[in-house]
Order: structure tokens, then C-alpha cells, then sequence
């Protein structure tokens, strides 16, 4: 008695197991074919910045292992510099950057001529290269002649030196990034309203629910995995996407605009500080590994709900 | 008062996002008049958005005629299409496997995959030069592709379209003896379908426009692509820019996309519809 | 049998023949950015076909690089990857650099073999370029094309403000005496200033390098990588001067411009004098509607400019084969001829003297005295800024002058701080040099 249930619990956990073996073997498989380039030109590169973050180099080629390259980055003022700068970046261009997003989203819900032709005019910025991009906005910047300031001129605005003014550089480039990415996020919302069932909002007027209530009461609640979703991907865009940066301003006037990506470009290939650059992109991988993780919990905790 | 409750505070946020568009489109109108100026070199009024009185197809032909832009297009269309091809094989398997199977150390492999978005660029040039030279991919477009080959955004996308989609056809396609290939290639990436698009276009947009990648890995002139090929006339650092040709050029690169998008405009935003990134 | 192919090839080697005749042409690549205008990078690649076809048994790809810092970056990773190009124009300010990290191959060989030395052979070249192109007596950089800052200005806005165009200003107090002429003000709004220049990154260094030397400065140590001179009375007379122009006499626009600006302003007839590049002449000759001349720097104690531009150097990694066929093309591409087919092509001057002695270039001159004003003014050039970790120890001192012009720091403290970030960014090099005797 006692003996055959045992073997029974035994026979279904070993056929259980071995479902799970199977399953495994069969995940494997599928995600081999990622694995093999991941492993190639992610992880691969990955091991060797990790391994030269713990590498010491002096000059002449004599090299040990040890921390000294993290204690030279948080002893670095102008890596703190670049934090506290990507800081500001990412909450001054994500966060209006979706807030827009989520408004032409629901503005531009419904299919007629008007919204479609809104729709392109918004998605425009996504579509242009960056390299001609740039060339063009240091254009649009340029003080008095620049497109901005020949119109705010002619209303009697003074002239204003967008990107070449060290207080005002970085929200220039903040107001660049949302303009360039802010239709792109659009999308995502808009896909995220279509899913929504028409039904919630029926019997939301049927109760009197206004425009405003509606948004809050089911709008807002519903969408939050979208949220969730663009959050993510809109903070890694713009951490790790500053080529805008790099060519427009180069990180000045005097570092004013140098953020963490560049910080490490700089170390990288014009100090060939190789240590510190990689010393900081572990760190930033680090960081962002876990802004992404918490925003994911919330991601995969909402879908949860819905159930 | 009005004739729909909210009628009044719909005609004000029409009016509120006509105007928000057109600050958007305002550059790209620049850019269109100044393109069609004769010598946008400078000048006070440059920047006016009003087209001058002379104005001539002069830096299109300046800007055609400075490159070889039928090979910087086919090469481009060839870099985007050799990417996407490969990537629809790898993010429907993988998007599959962390949708549908429930494996040991999935969510640790998930955050392994999601690290591709979270490494800069600039860092992956040297490691990435050195194993395409090992594999002999250096100067050639395949090696621009190669890394793109594995696309994290792609498999999270893929991921979260096949979620949406109900088990229920599978089950029904299982009990009918269908493979899981066949389950695949046959019920789930037809629904998938308008998730598969939606990354096409993202995909080839983000490819079409990347500049210091195949800076980096190319050098022949035959297998340049239009960004490099858009720099190798338009840049210039110890001068000023002469703006007409380079809205000229800038207009010539994204043409083939802008066209695209307006044509297909509806068919690209409902295709992000049925994605299920909700 | 192995053996066999092997000796007979060595026979072919030796004898000077190839064993394919078919594909005896050794290839190799040029990288070249574009740093002036785009329609450079057309006759570049003209320049290349009608070298290939004078020389069947070379072919070299010319291979369009970017910037010059792309160049710099893509000419890294090709060594790193193991594709080094036979040549590369390469900013000259980088190449010392090149050849403390020992990446970079010096011509001395390949000019020994010619039975010249290295004097000899940059005898060709103005001795101003000698400094950039000499490393510890070897010759690691082949000047190719080159400029100096010039200062250019509107005629028409010298006659309306009373000065007179025959006579530019030479020294800073005449410069800002003329500039606060040229200066309109209504109201609160400029419409008219009287000095510009470009003050980006790169830009910027190069032009206070122009003004502390005018002031009878040196910028750097041309022999030693480990030593800027920023702390010193002719870099603050220099940044001195800048500051005034800002602020004490508002003849220069706050903040940081950059070129576009400057040259939208010159070209729109709304600037008097604006430092700008020789290598820009002939973009200002196309694009400047009103009559414009061009003088030397202004100068303070002496007249004097760094250098700028690029030279032809050579990665480490090549055959022998690859580096023979590299030479030839550096020759050709600065031989008198090309050279000056070059310069008259871009602006940059040619870095061959004997260029200059054709009656093309004779003729060139008398038609653009412009042309002519930038090469007088080479006997006035010295060398260009290259220290360990160039581009930082530069940015040190940029983003300080930054400040500066942007009113956020007196030229004095932003000296000291400049210095302060130079010298530890060039730590690592002295502890292990200056500093250190036992290796």
C-alpha cells in the first residue's frame, strides 16, 4: 500500500520531470537560433567589458585585477556629472514624451481623414534619419537665423542660443527627443486603445461616467501594461540612443549636456580609458537592468489582472 | 447647448492637437521649401518658410548626382531585408517559447535576451569588428546584418502578440495531431500577422536610417549604404552646411519610407492593434 | 611537393615575378573623411581612379570615412579587427597618439629606400608642417592637406562703419576697436556684430591655440606628450581678450556658436569679422553674395597660427607589399601636382611648396588673393596641439573658455581648472615617463 503510492507519487514526478526536460529541450531549441547571435555579438562582448572593468591597466601594458577602475568612475565628478544629467534627460524627455504620446493616442482613436493625416504628421520624426536629423536641428537651433529663432523673432522673442547656452543646452536637446519620439510611442497606445472593448465605455455613459471619468476609470487602468511597456522601452531608447547628442553638441557647452552614453563613448575613443569605459557600462547595465526589471514586475503584474 | 455633450471639448482638442501638428511638421516644411531654394547656404532669411520665387528641382539633381544613390538603395533595401528576413525566423521561435512554454529559468533567460537593449553601442564596435573579421563578414553587408540577426525587442514584442492570442485554437489544432511546427507556422503566425508587420516597419525604419554601424563595418564603395552615403556629401565641420542640398538629401533617403508610410498609414496603425501590447 | 610550390615561389618572389600575373596588383584601401564639403568625396574618388590607372599594379579603394573623429574611430577598430588601410588621412593632431599606443608605422623605411632621409624628404614640404609630421625625428604623418584659422571680413560693413578695407585690423586693439564700429545695436537686439568665430568642441581649441600664440604663447610641450601650458599670463591674455569681446565691449554673441551660425551671419551681411578656417575659402568664395577679403590673425605680441588638417598616415599590420603600394599613393597624392590640384579644388592650401611653382597656381593666386593672404601667412604657422589623450586634454581647456564665454567663470579660475583636468588626464603618461626613470 504504502509502496505503491510511493512509486505512484515517484512515477508522476519522474513524468513530470521529464515533460519539464522535454519542454526545456524544446525552449532551447527555439531560442538557439537568438542564443547563437546573442551569445556572438551581445554576450560575447558583455564577458570581455566585465573582464576589462576588473582589469587595472598602467600605462606600458603592466595589468592586475582589482576594483580600481569603479573607484576611479564614483571618484570621477564628471561621471556623476553625466548621471545626474541622463537623470534629468530621461525623466525630461520620457515623461512628456508619453504624456503627448498618450494624448494623440486618444485623440486620434477613431479613423476619419483628419486623424490619419495627424497621425503621419506625428510618426514624420520617427522616419528620418538621425545623421541628417541632426544637421537639420543644429539648423533649427541656430541662433537668429535658425528656424525657431527667425519665428520667435518675428513675435518679438530676443535671440536665444538654444544649444550653445550651457543652461538651456540640455532642455533643447530634451524638447529635440520628444519631438523625434513621442509618435513612435503614439503606436504602442493606439494599439493598446484598439484592445480596449467598446462595452466598458458603452456602460460607463450609460452611468453618466464623463469624458474625463472615462479616462481615469477605465482609459488609464487599462492601459497601464501598454504604460508599463513603453516606459521600458522608452527609457532604454533614450539611454542608450544619443547619437543626436553626439553630433549636435558633442556634450557641451562646458558638459552640459554629457549623459552617461557618452560619458563612456568619450573614455572609450577619445581618452582609450578602456577600464573606465567598461567600469561604466557595467554600472549603467546594472541600473538599467534594474529600472527594467521593476517596470516589468508591474508589466507582467497588470496582464495578471486581466487575467 | 451643444448639440453633443461633448462635442465643445472634442472641437477644442481637435484644435489643440491641429495645432500641436503643426509645430511637428513644421521642420519637414522647412526642410521641403529649402530644398527647392537655389544657394541654401545662409542668408537672413533662410529660414523662411515661405518658398523663394526661384525655386528649382537645382539641389535634388546637385544631391542625385553626388552619389550613386540606386546602389546606396539597393544596398539599403537589401541590408533591411537580409535583417528582417532573419529576424522573423529568430523572434517567432524565441517570442514562442517564452509565450507558450513554461521551461526552468525562463524569466532569467528573458532578462538575458532584454540585455541586448540595454548595452550602448559605442562600447560593442570593437569586440563586434573583431568576430566579423574572424568570420571573414568584415566589408561586407552581411556583416552590418549579423548582429542584428537577434532582436530582444522583437522576441518582446512577439511575446507579448502571441499571449493575446487564445490557447484554445492550439488545443483544437493538437487534438487534430498537429505538430508543434505545424502549430506554429500554421494557426500562430498567421494571427500574429499584424504583430509580424508592426515590427517590419520598426525594424526597417530603425535599419534604413543607421548611420556608425555600417560606417564601421563597410568600407567598399560598392556596398555603401544611403546614410553613408547621405554623410559622404551633406557633412562638413571646418565650414558652414549647405542646407538645401543636405533637406535635399535627407528628402531623397527617407523618401522610399515617407512614401511607404503614407500609403500603407492605416494598414501600419492597425496592424499594432491586434499585437496585444495592452 | 609542398616544398616544391614553396621554392618555386620564392623563385618568383626573388626574381621579381608573380605566380599570378592576373592578380598581381596589390590592393589596399585609403580612408579619407570629409572634412570641408561634401563634393570632396567625389574628386577624392576621381583622385583615386586616375591613380589606379596610372598604376596597374596598385589598387587602392578609396573608402569614405566620416568625420574626422568617425575616421579616427573606424581606423581603431580596422586595426584592432586586423583590416588595417595602407593609409589613412588622418587629423594630424591625433597621430602622436597613434604612435604612443604603437599603431602607427613611421615612412623612414620606405624613404630610406628611396636613399633620402626623412630632412630630405619633408624638405618638400612648408617647415610649419614639420612639427605635426616629425615624431622623436621619425616620420609618422605625411602632410596632405592643411589650414590655419584666418580672419575674414565684410567690405561693404568696413566702408559703412568708416574703416577702411585696405587696412584690416592687425593687432587685438585695432580688432576691437573696429569690431565695436561694426557692432550694431537696436535696442536690446544685435543686428549687426562685429566679431564671430566658431566656439564648439575642436573649433574652439584650435582657435585659442591661434590666439594665445598671437599673444606669443605655446599651447603645449611640441616634445614632450605629457604637458600643456593653460595656467599661463598668455593663454589668460588670450582668454582675457575673449571674455571682453563678450562682455566688455558686447562685440561677440554669448554662449557657443558654431559654424553654421557664423558663417549664416557673414554670408547674410549681419558680421564684420569672423574667424574662420583656410580650408573654407573656397566655401565662402561660393556662397558669399557681398565683396569679402581676408588678413591674418590679429595678433598681440607676434604673429602666429597652429596649423590644421591632415596627414597621411600608416596602421601598423601591413605586408611589405601593402605598405610599398601605401607609399606610392602618398607620394602622388602629395606630389606638386596633386597637391595643388587639391588646394585650388578645396581651399586648404597644398602642404607641397614646390606646388606653388606651377604657373596654374601662380595664375590661382593672382585671381584669389585671398588664397594668397592664407599662404603668407604660413610663414607665420607653427605646429598643431598633440598631447597624450589629445581630445580630452583639449576638451579640458574648451569646456573651461566655454564657460567663459558663457559667463559662468573668470578667465583666471577657468585657467586653473582647465589646467587641473589637462594634468590629470595626463597623469597616467608622466607617472610613467617623465616621472619614472627606471624604464
Amino acid at each position: 500500500m504504502t509502496d505503491t503510492t510511493l512509486s505512484g507519487v515517484h512515477l508522476a514526478d519522474s513524468a513530470r520531470k521529464s515533460r519539464i526536460h522535454e519542454t526545456f529541450g524544446v525552449a532551447l531549441l527555439l531560442l538557439a537560433p537568438s542564443l547563437v547571435f546573442l551569445a556572438l555579438f551581445t554576450y560575447w562582448p558583455v564577458v570581455q567589458v566585465a573582464w576589462q572593468s576588473l582589469t587595472v591597466e598602467s600605462f606600458g601594458g603592466a595589468t592586475r585585477t582589482g576594483l580600481d577602475n569603479f573607484q576611479r568612475l564614483f571618484a570621477d565628478a564628471r561621471f556623476a556629472r553625466a548621471a545626474q544629467n541622463n537623470i534629468v534627460f530621461a525623466v525630461g524627455t520620457v515623461v512628456p514624451s508619453i504624456v503627448l504620446a498618450l494624448a494623440f493616442a486618444v485623440g486620434l482613436q477613431e479613423t476619419t481623414r483628419l486623424t490619419s493625416g495627424l497621425r503621419t504628421v506625428f510618426i514624420l520624426p520617427v522616419m528620418i534619419p538621425l545623421v541628417a536629423a541632426s544637421a537639420l536641428f543644429s539648423f533649427i537651433f541656430q541662433p537668429r537665423f535658425g528656424l525657431l529663432d527667425y519665428y520667435l523673432g518675428s513675435l518679438g522673442f530676443g535671440t536665444t542660443n538654444w544649444i550653445g547656452n550651457p543652461d538651456l543646452a540640455l532642455w533643447s536637446l530634451m524638447g529635440l527627443t520628444v519631438w523625434k519620439n513621442a509618435g513612435y510611442y503614439m503606436l504602442f497606445f493606439l494599439a493598446g486603445l484598439q484592445a480596449i472593448p467598446d462595452e466598458l465605455y458603452e456602460s460607463a455613459r450609460v452611468e453618466g461616467a464623463k469624458a474625463v471619468q472615462r479616462f481615469r476609470r477605465i482609459t488609464l487602468p487599462l492601459l497601464r501594461p501598454t504604460l508599463a511597456f513603453v516606459v521600458v522601452i522608452a527609457l532604454l531608447q533614450v539611454l542608450t540612443n544619443v547619437d543626436h547628442i553626439i553630433l549636435l553638441t558633442g556634450g557641451g557647452p562646458s558638459d552640459s549636456t554629457n549623459v552617461l552614453l557618452y560619458y563612456i563613448y568619450q573614455q572609450a575613443h577619445e581618452n582609450y580609458d578602456i577600464g573606465l569605459a567598461a567600469a561604466a557600462t557595467v554600472v549603467t547595465v546594472a541600473a538599467l537592468l534594474v529600472i527594467s526589471a521593476v517596470s516589468l514586475r508591474t508589466l507582467e503584474h497588470g496582464i495578471h489582472y486581466e487575467g | 447647448m451643444t448639440a453633443s455633450r461633448s462635442g465643445s471639448p472634442r472641437l477644442a482638442a481637435t484644435i489643440l492637437l491641429v495645432a500641436v501638428a503643426v509645430i511637428w511638421v513644421t521642420p519637414f516644411a522647412w526642410m521641403l521649401i529649402a530644398s527647392l531654394r537655389p544657394d541654401a547656404a545662409g542668408g537672413a532669411d533662410i529660414a523662411s518658410l515661405i518658398p523663394s520665387a526661384q525655386s528649382g528641382f537645382g539641389n535634388f539633381v546637385d544631391a542625385w548626382q553626388s552619389g550613386n544613390f540606386p546602389l546606396w538603395y539597393l544596398n539599403t533595401a537589401i541590408l533591411c531585408a537580409g535583417v528582417l528576413a532573419v529576424q522573423l525566423v529568430t523572434i517567432t521561435c524565441a517570442g514562442y517559447a517564452f509565450a507558450r512554454l513554461e521551461f526552468p529559468g525562463r524569466q532569467a533567460f528573458f532578462y538575458l535576451f532584454l540585455m541586448q537593449l540595454m548595452l550602448v553601442p559605442p562600447i560593442l564596435i570593437v569586440p563586434n569588428l573583431i568576430t566579423l573579421s574572424k568570420f571573414g563578414l568584415y566589408d561586407t553587408l552581411v556583416g552590418v546584418m549579423a548582429p542584428y540577426f537577434a532582436s530582444a525587442f522583437g522576441v518582446f514584442l512577439m511575446r507579448q502578440t502571441f499571449r493575446t492570442i487564445p490557447r484554445d485554437f492550439e488545443e483544437a489544432a493538437r487534438v487534430d495531431g498537429a505538430s508543434r511546427a505545424q502549430i506554429i507556422c500554421r494557426i500562430l503566425v498567421p494571427l500574429a500577422r499584424p504583430g509580424f508587420i508592426a515590427f517590419a516597419i520598426v525594424s526597417v525604419t530603425a535599419h534604413w536610417n543607421e548611420f556608425l554601424w555600417p560606417l564601421m563595418v563597410t568600407s567598399s564603395p560598392s556596398n555603401r549604404v544611403l546614410t553613408v552615403g547621405l554623410a559622404s556629401f551633406t557633412r562638413s565641420a571646418e565650414s558652414g552646411s549647405q542646407w538645401g542640398l543636405i533637406a535635399a538629401g535627407t528628402l531623397l533617403v527617407a523618401a522610399p519610407l515617407l512614401i511607404a508610410f503614407v500609403l500603407f498609414q492605416r494598414r501600419f496603425v492597425s496592424s499594432f492593434v491586434f499585437t496585444g501590447i495592452k | 611537393m609542398n616544398a616544391l610550390m614553396r621554392s618555386a615561389a620564392a623563385v618568383a618572389v626573388a626574381s621579381g615575378l608573380s605566380l599570378t600575373p592576373a592578380q598581381a596588383a596589390t590592393e589596399i584601401q585609403l580612408f579619407f573623411p570629409v572634412p570641408v564639403q561634401g563634393k570632396l568625396a567625389n574628386e577624392m574618388e576621381n583622385l583615386v581612379a586616375r591613380f589606379n590607372s596610372e598604376h596597374p599594379d596598385i589598387k587602392v579603394t578609396p573608402v569614405y570615412t566620416g568625420s574626422y573623429d568617425e575616421t579616427n574611430l573606424k581606423t581603431r577598430a580596422a586595426i584592432k579587427a586586423g583590416q588595417p588601410p595602407a593609409a589613412v588621412i588622418m587629423s594630424a593632431s591625433f597621430i602622436l597618439e597613434y604612435v604612443i599606443n604603437g599603431e602607427v608605422e613611421p615612412y623612414d623605411e620606405l624613404i630610406a629606400a628611396e636613399g633620402k632621409t626623412p630632412a630630405e624628404f619633408m624638405d618638400d614640404f612648408w617647415p610649419a608642417l614639420h612639427g605635426n609630421a616629425l615624431i622623436d625625428g621619425k616620420v609618422y604623418g605625411v602632410p596632405f592637406h592643411n589650414s590655419t584659422p584666418l580672419l575674414y571680413y565684410n567690405v561693404r560693413l568696413f566702408e559703412e562703419a568708416g574703416l577702411d578695407p585696405d587696412n584690416p585690423p592687425a593687432t587685438w586693439a585695432e580688432w576691437i576697436d573696429a569690431a565695436q564700429k561694426l557692432t550694431r545695436r537696436n535696442g536690446d537686439k544685435v543686428e549687426q556684430w562685429g566679431v564671430m568665430m566658431p566656439t564648439t568642441y575642436d573649433y574652439l581649441g584650435w582657435i585659442t591655440s591661434a590666439l594665445n600664440m598671437s599673444n606669443g604663447g605655446q599651447y603645449y610641450n611640441q616634445n614632450y606628450a605629457g604637458e600643456v601650458y593653460y595656467d599661463t599670463p598668455t593663454m589668460l591674455g588670450a582668454l582675457n581678450l575673449l571674455h571682453d569681446m563678450v562682455f566688455e565691449y558686447k562685440v561677440m554673441p554669448e554662449g557657443v556658436n558654431d559654424a553654421n551660425s557664423v558663417t549664416s551671419a557673414f554670408f547674410a551681411g549681419q558680421l564684420g569679422t569672423m574667424i574662420l578656417s583656410t580650408g573654407s575659402l573656397s566655401f565662402v568664395r561660393e556662397n558669399m553674395k557681398e565683396p569679402y577679403r581676408v588678413a591674418f590673425v590679429p595678433r598681440n605680441v607676434r604673429n602666429a597660427v597652429p596649423i590644421g588638417g591632415a596627414s597621411l598616415m600608416m596602421p601598423k599590420g601591413l605586408s611589405e607589399e601593402q605598405k610599398k603600394a601605401g607609399f606610392e599613393l602618398v607620394k602622388w597624392l602629395t606630389s606638386p601636382e596633386i597637391s595643388g590640384h587639391w588646394s585650388r579644388f578645396t581651399g586648404y592650401f597644398a602642404p607641397n611648396r614646390h606646388a606653388y611653382d606651377s604657373d596654374e597656381m601662380k595664375a590661382f593666386l593672382v585671381e584669389h588673393p585671398d588664397a594668397k593672404v592664407a599662404l603668407d601667412q604660413l610663414a607665420h604657422a607653427g605646429s598643431w596641439f598633440a598631447t597624450y589623450n589629445t581630445v580630452g586634454v583639449r576638451k579640458a581647456l574648451e569646456d573651461e573658455v566655454q564657460a567663459v564665454l558663457s559667463g559662468k567663470k573668470d578667465p583666471a579660475q577657468a585657467l586653473k581648472d582647465a589646467q587641473a583636468a589637462a594634468d590629470a588626464l595626463m597623469r597616467p603618461y608622466v607617472e610613467a615617463t617623465a616621472l619614472s626613470y627606471l624604464n
